[in-house]
């Protein structure tokens, strides 16, 4: 469980009422990884959302290309809310990490019961892989659309 | 006479003995000079800039202690020193076989083939500095002298599209 107040830090869950993050915060735990440990490899079932708290990641595309995120709030392993799907990325900690994660299965169950909290999530996320738009194929792209 | 008494009247011993030595103190001269060849390029290379470094270096050499001081000081002070140094030489060796723009997952492979310790970090640690940036295409490179001058002190930056 992770409290309200730390959630709401998060762009992604930024729009959210108290009410809605209060069953996120059930649902959230805390991770922890070190330096050099790859947190998702690319093509495995994707079963977890992944949210930085503290720490450094690299966002590593198949064809070689990557993204390094700095920043608390950074989400990875979006690929979790679009049921059944691989991780589209490998992502390896450049620093020791810790995260906020949520349960892939969980979360998309909690979403399409709430829609209007899905919405809010989606929305956000979909804002985040805007700015990865270069890196993002047209099939992911197509899975997010299928998503929301 | 033969055998160990012919050895022994022959100074056979000592001499073997000296031959251990010599071959010992040998082998032992050529690590030191391999272990500190880096140290005394870089002493020489930056010996003209700064005098104080250079004090601290010869420090080092005789004292392992004094050693680990110096290499704090300098990181307190910012410089770029010491084993950080050598590994962002290394990695610009790495890079230039690679060709600019480069792909920044394949220069930690081949750094960590090539046993550079704690590449992730030292990644991370240019990155943050601006050192080395990110394209919005995914690759990397190393910045430019105006471009580092620029990022120093700023939050971080490898690519706006990179800060989320």
């Amino acid at each position: 469980m992770i409290p309200i107040d730390e959630l709401k830090k998060y762009e992604i869950l930024a729009e959210l009422d108290p009410a809605e993050l209060k069953f996120l915060s059930a649902m959230a735990e805390a991770t922890q990884a070190r330096e050099g440990e790859v947190l998702i490899q690319a093509g495995l079932p994707a079963r977890t959302l992944y949210i930085l708290q503290e720490g450094d990641l690299m966002v590593a595309f198949p064809d070689g290309r990557a993204i390094t995120l700095h920043k608390p709030g950074g989400v990875v392993g979006w690929s979790a809310l679009v049921s059944p799907a691989g991780y589209t990325a490998s992502v390896t900690c450049l620093t020791d990490c810790t995260f906020v994660t949520f349960s892939g299965s969980e979360l998309l169950r909690l979403v399409q019961r709430n829609v209007a909290m899905g919405t809010k999530i989606m929305r956000n996320i979909s804002k985040v892989l805007s700015r990865r738009l270069p890196f993002l194929q047209e099939e992911d792209r197509q899975r997010l659309r299928k998503g929301r | 006479m033969g055998g160990f008494s012919a050895i022994s009247a022959g100074n056979g011993w000592l001499i073997a003995a000296m031959g251990i030595s010599v071959v010992f103190f040998g082998l032992a001269s050529l690590a030191f000079i391999i272990t500190y060849f880096p140290r005394a390029i870089r002493w020489w290379n930056d010996h003209a800039k700064s005098p104080k470094y250079t004090v601290q270096l010869l420090r080092s050499l005789f004292s392992q202690r004094s050693r680990k001081a110096a290499v704090r000081a300098d990181t307190r002070e910012g410089h770029e020193t010491g084993e950080f140094d050598d590994v962002e030489e290394a990695l610009r060796l790495l890079t230039a076989h690679m060709k600019e723009p480069f792909k920044l997952p394949r220069l930690i492979e081949v750094a960590e083939q090539r046993g550079l310790a704690r590449v992730h970090s030292k990644i991370n640690r240019l990155l943050v500095k601006g050192t080395m940036v990110g394209g919005a295409d995914g690759l990397f490179r190393w910045a430019t002298p105006n471009e580092t001058s620029k990022q120093s002190g700023s939050e971080l930056l490898s690519g706006e599209s990179h800060k989320d």
